[in-house]
């Protein structure tokens, strides 16, 4: 009897530990005494710094003035957070979240109808730059908002340029032909991370409007939506970006190199040029970087294509990352209510624009210092100077897988162990 | 405490934990990859079946066959240059003996001490074309510099030797654990006959070492087919798709392509190959020892 009882005990015990860890953990967000928690899942890790700060010092502005909301707040860094977003969509999501207002990443998410559709009536007065909004439309509907306006910049280092007596490039010809000048001073022209795939999709992007101007958009979305890529601008932008990499553009194993190596490559004198985005104009703040280097950054955009469309005011600029609001979220109206707390003019663009982080989705003019580096001034006014902007580059404007496949095949195409029409081939098949 | 034990209740109580833990942790695990690779789910939202699609387009894909290229490459990496040296090394070691012993036995366990990640830009470092170590190297030697090691047709190899240097140290561990419990009366009694170092080690140490050898060749396979998270720091796959492993381009397609369907079936895929590959590289060893111990039968 008494073994039959301790073996009972046994099995009891067994039992219990195996369903100790499976507790219910479904609360309610909104509790009785009338608190709110909003669950805001960024993927800005740093909070400290750049835009990480501008969205913790709203966050804690707006529990200030709302004494009766909690917000918690959950960071990861770009692979991470997106790889956890989907986690979330099939569990629930948080209730104010990043997103990406581009094809690669909306359209799936918003099949799922992981996101809140938002009253585009809401935002009449919030200042929008014309068309920021697009990308975060889908069937007419709009499911998040912008942060950033992003453009593609050729940063260069302006002493290094004077002291060799090296000119601004303005036809892509005289960028190769500068190209050679700068590797015979035994210097590197141009810094790319090519590592990771997608600058050099960006860049990719960015000859593709010299060449087709207006119409970029429309050989884009064509080309995706059919899977048939051997439209003559993509081959000419494939083989111009090619023919950089034949010409020693970019730097000896740049297409293995990661975003780190390549900028450090810069910012230490190495390289002459760095092809980044406009994100990193915070470079002339970096106190890490040294005097003479980040004082002397200045910033171009690519020079006209021979026989293209687009002219030098053309410049390749889209709206990338934003914020949205969880279709499933318990406290939905007040996710609403803090997400246009954000985008009031005076917040995230103000804020974001103090503290150098670029330029956000808003029109920032009024809120000018005065203080503004040199080079932040060249991206404001490539901007407001520009007579017309590509949108989303062309990685961004298929599903996802197109996007895996494209970052990969760049690398081979122009390296050379893939031919143009391969390269061309495969991501069109990618797209099906 | 006999009754106890042959009480069915308790031995079902002490078996269950094991039991369950296979099940929910590798076998449901096995099935969902086996149901999603049948499907074209992106991973949220709806998905549909669509049957074998997502297999027969693996057969074709491209960079599908040079990842299961790359594991055998380093598969062959492992067994005919990993393996014959951390054997040499080991029974070196095991000569050695006092303060030197324990000294090298340390030195060549090291990089396994060392995080993945730390590994990785080491060597992303070591292969710089510009201010890399190995560059300098051949420099200082008189050689042009400048090389870049991870062109599309150097970098699988760059990545070899890297993953080879890694996983040295467990191997040669295994193998001097293995060489320290033969027992040294053999030894002895081989010196005794006049048998030099050489044959010492031929005829004495390496028949005895075979079940430690099959153990760690198995190993050594496994984890050449497993292989992630090194490649994904030192490379991505890149450039292109010249370094892609299985494991890293499963992760690629089912978590940053959203195709979670299409991973699932190389995933499938994946746990075959592998399951294969234990069975046969079992059945080698096996008929080995069956041969064996049949030529000890016959006298011979």
């Amino acid at each position: 009897m008494k073994k039959k009882i301790i073996s009972a005990l046994l099995v009891a015990a067994m039992a219990v530990s195996m369903f100790a860890g499976c507790g219910s953990k479904n609360e309610s967000e909104k509790s009785s005494d009338g608190t709110v928690t909003l669950k805001v899942f960024s993927n800005l890790p740093d909070r400290k710094n750049g835009q990480g700060l501008v969205e913790q010092m709203i966050i804690d502005e707006y529990m200030e003035e709302n004494s009766n909301v909690k917000i918690e707040v959950e960071a990861l860094d770009e692979e991470a957070y997106k790889t956890k977003f989907k986690a979330y969509s099939m569990e629930g999501m948080p209730d104010v979240v990043s997103i990406w207002g581009q094809p690669s990443f909306l359209d799936e998410v918003v099949e799922a109808g992981v996101l809140a559709e938002l009253d585009k009536a809401d935002y009449t007065d919030y200042k929008f730059i014309e068309g920021s909004l697009n990308g975060f439309t889908y069937d007419d509907k709009l499911y998040g908002l912008p942060r950033n306006t992003d453009v593609a910049c050729i940063y260069y280092n302006e002493k290094l340029f004077q002291d060799n007596g090296w000119e601004i490039p303005t036809t892509y010809d005289e960028l190769l032909a500068l190209a050679d000048k700068i590797n015979a001073a035994g210097i590197t022209p141009m810094a790319m991370d090519g590592g990771d795939g997608w600058p050099m999709a960006v860049y990719l992007s960015d000859v593709l409007f010299k060449l087709t101007g207006e119409d970029y958009s429309d050989v884009v979305s064509n080309a995706i939506s059919t899977g048939d890529f051997s439209d003559e601008n993509l081959k000419k932008a494939t083989e111009l970006l090619k023919g950089a990499a034949d010409a020693k553009l970019f730097q000896n194993g740049y297409d293995s190199q990661d975003y780190g190596t390549a900028m450090n490559l810069f910012t230490n004198g190495q390289a002459a040029m760095f092809y980044m985005g406009s994100w990193e104009s915070s470079m002339a703040l970096n106190e890490d970087i040294p005097e003479e280097i980040r004082s002397n950054i200045r910033v171009f955009t690519m020079p006209v294509v021979d026989g293209g469309k687009a002219a030098a005011t053309d410049i390749a600029a889209w709206n990338g990352g934003g914020y949205a609001v969880s279709a499933n979220s318990e406290v939905k109206d007040e996710a609403i209510k803090f997400l246009n707390y954000m985008y009031q003019p005076d917040k995230l663009s103000k804020y974001g624009w103090e503290n150098g982080v670029g330029m956000s989705a808003q029109d920032q003019s009024e809120y000018m210092t005065g203080d503004e580096t040199k080079l932040q001034m060249q991206i404001v006014d490539a901007v407001n100077n520009a007579t017309s902007v590509s949108g989303t580059p062309v990685n961004d404007c298929g599903p996802s897988a197109f996007k895996t496949s494209i970052e990969s095949e760049i690398q081979s195409v122009s390296n050379g162990s893939k031919s143009v029409d391969d390269f061309l081939s495969a991501i069109g098949a990618s797209c099906k | 405490m006999k009754k106890l034990y042959s009480n069915k209740l308790v031995i079902l109580s002490l078996v269950l934990p094991g039991v369950l833990l296979f099940i929910f942790a590798i076998l449901a695990p096995i099935c969902l990859s086996v149901y999603y690779g049948f499907t074209d789910y992106s991973g949220m939202g709806s998905f549909s079946f669509i049957g074998f699609e997502n297999y027969k387009k693996l057969m074709t894909d491209e960079a599908f066959w040079m990842s299961l290229r790359n594991s055998l490459l380093l598969a062959i990496g492992f067994i005919c240059i990993q393996h014959p040296l951390a054997l040499i090394v080991a029974a070196v070691l095991d000569k050695l003996g006092g303060r030197a012993e324990s000294f090298f036995r340390c030195v060549y366990f090291i990089p396994n001490v060392i995080s993945v990640a730390v590994i990785a830009y080491l060597w992303k470092f070591i292969y710089n074309p510009d201010f890399g170590l190995l560059n300098n190297i051949i420099k200082a030697f008189g050689g042009k510099g400048g090389t870049n090691w991870f062109s599309s047709d150097k970098a699988i190899w760059a990545v070899l030797v890297v993953l080879i240097w890694h996983g040295f140290g467990w191997g040669m561990l295994i193998y001097y654990t293995g060489i320290k419990n033969i027992d040294p009366v053999l030894y002895e009694a081989a010196s005794i006959d006049g048998a030099d170092q050489k044959t010492t080690f031929l005829k004495i140490t390496l028949p005895l070492m075979k079940p430690v050898i099959q153990v760690n060749v198995t190993m050594a396979v496994i984890s050449a087919l497993k292989q992630m998270e090194t490649v994904y720091l030192l490379t991505n796959g890149g450039p292109g798709n010249s370094t892609q492993f299985a494991a890293n381009y499963l992760y690629q397609q089912a978590f940053k392509a959203f195709k979670y369907g299409y991973g699932n079936a190389i995933g499938v895929i994946f746990i075959i190959i592998c399951l294969v590959t234990t069975v046969v590289l079992n059945k080698i060893f096996a008929e080995r020892e069956g041969r064996r111990a049949r030529r000890i039968r016959e006298g011979l």
